[in-house]
């Protein structure tokens, strides 16, 4: 049987993140108005691989979608350490406006999942007229401590094992199980400790508090969609986020906590609506 | 409830290997009812139900039934579909050592799950 090429080119590039080299991985695919899509913690841009391949998105948006560093195809930067990895607010924004800028993109969408749905808003904070949208899927302004995150890096655990159990629950149990199961599958190759490094910015360093208020969604458009099932991000918790910026939330049903990849044809029901607003 | 869990079915028997080296004993309690559920090398050997006197076990998952219900229907609302999803409405508890459970979580989902209605499972 002849292979069917997916559309889908990866780059391996170099370039600093604050003074530091880094050897970063991403994936491209589409023409036009550059579309960064920022995956959830402990997992890489795999995540995206539907919107990577969808026809319609692709004749309009140039689609970018990058490992953060220890993720995916990344390398960790330059003498690094296994557990000693700690994503804070300020790392992430780096890594992103470095990646934008060593791409010389202007102007792009940026949309991210989770931890990624948390950091468009210190990006809406920080740098609104850097983006013409701002996408934010399963976004929280905090999160409080519901487990005790110190399982998902034990030696005494397998570390992909418990993250794959962790990520499948966050899934909606009317999600495609192909879908759900390679979801998990990303998380049951992320690098020892890299989930939990990740969940220090999303459950600690990365709440928003009140600062969710210095957002002006006349600066750069907001949306938010937030999946029904997701009990991490919860649809409520987007519901205030969106009833303190001024806009309307838009809950996605039969979908969890990674609409991209869990459940991507429902999820880009929901999408192609909000993607024909930006111009 | 929980008794059927000792019963033998093709997603129970698929789960076996996920957990081939497991040998543990853990309590389900509904508050009024309680199981005492007992696995080896993955597969459960023995599921005993209440009341005890003193029973010993690794750990423990207390749930009202009601909650429980909500868990075991064939496609769970939001909030009722996952155990840590449970944990986070704070209606289920988890008592013990983990280590089993944390270990092995992944396991121990499907293994609930399993008893949800399917089409061609009405053991429930």
């Amino acid at each position: 049987m002849k292979i069917e090429k997916e559309p889908i080119t990866g780059y391996y590039g170099k370039f600093e993140i604050d003074g530091v080299k880094h050897r970063i991985y991403w994936e491209e695919a589409g023409e036009g108005i550059p579309l960064v899509c920022l995956h959830t913690a402990g997992s890489d841009g795999r995540q995206y691989r539907a919107l990577l391949n969808d026809k319609k998105i692709l004749k309009k948006f140039r689609v970018i979608v990058f490992d953060m560093p220890w993720h995916g195809k990344s390398s960790p930067p330059e003498n690094s350490q296994v557990g000693h990895y700690k994503l804070s607010t300020e790392s992430y924004i780096s890594q992103i406006m470095s990646f934008i800028d060593g791409l010389e993109l202007v102007k792009p969408v940026v949309m991210g999942c989770s931890i990624g749905g948390r950091i468009i808003l210190h990006l809406a904070i920080n740098f609104p007229e850097k983006f013409k949208a701002l996408i934010g899927l399963q976004s929280a302004g905090h999160l409080d401590p519901y487990y005790d995150i110190s399982w998902l890096h034990r030696q005494d655990v397998h570390g992909g094992e418990v993250c794959g159990g962790i990520a499948y629950g966050l899934m909606a149990p009317t999600s495609p199980e192909n879908d759900k199961f390679e979801t998990m599958w990303h998380y049951m190759q992320g690098g020892p400790g890299i989930f939990k490094g990740d969940l220090f910015f999303y459950k600690f360093d990365g709440n928003i508090g009140t600062e969710i208020k210095k957002i002006d969604n006349s600066k750069c458009p907001i949306f938010l969609l937030t999946g029904e099932y997701d009990y991490s991000a919860t649809p409520e918790e987007t519901k205030y986020l969106a009833d303190t910026i001024g806009i309307e939330m838009i809950k996605m049903k039969n979908v969890g906590h990674f609409p991209m990849s869990e459940n991507p044809e429902e999820f880009l029901k929901y999408l192609h609506p909000v993607l024909e607003k930006i111009n | 409830m929980f008794k059927s869990l000792i019963e033998k079915n093709e997603r129970r028997s698929q789960l076996s290997i996920m957990a081939q080296y497991l040998n543990t004993c853990f309590m389900i309690s509904t508050v009024d009812d309680e199981y005492l559920i007992s696995i080896e090398k993955g597969n459960v050997t023995n599921v005993e139900e209440g009341p005890f006197v003193m029973p010993s076990y690794i750990f423990k998952l207390t749930a009202s039934k009601n909650e429980w219900l909500k868990f075991l229907q064939s496609t769970p609302q939001p909030g009722s579909h996952d155990i840590i999803a449970m944990l986070r409405r704070k209606v289920l508890k988890f008592e013990g050592d983990l280590h089993p459970l944390m270990s092995h979580l992944l396991y121990f989902k499907l293994l609930l799950a399993s008893l949800r209605p399917t089409e061609s499972n009405n053991e429930n």
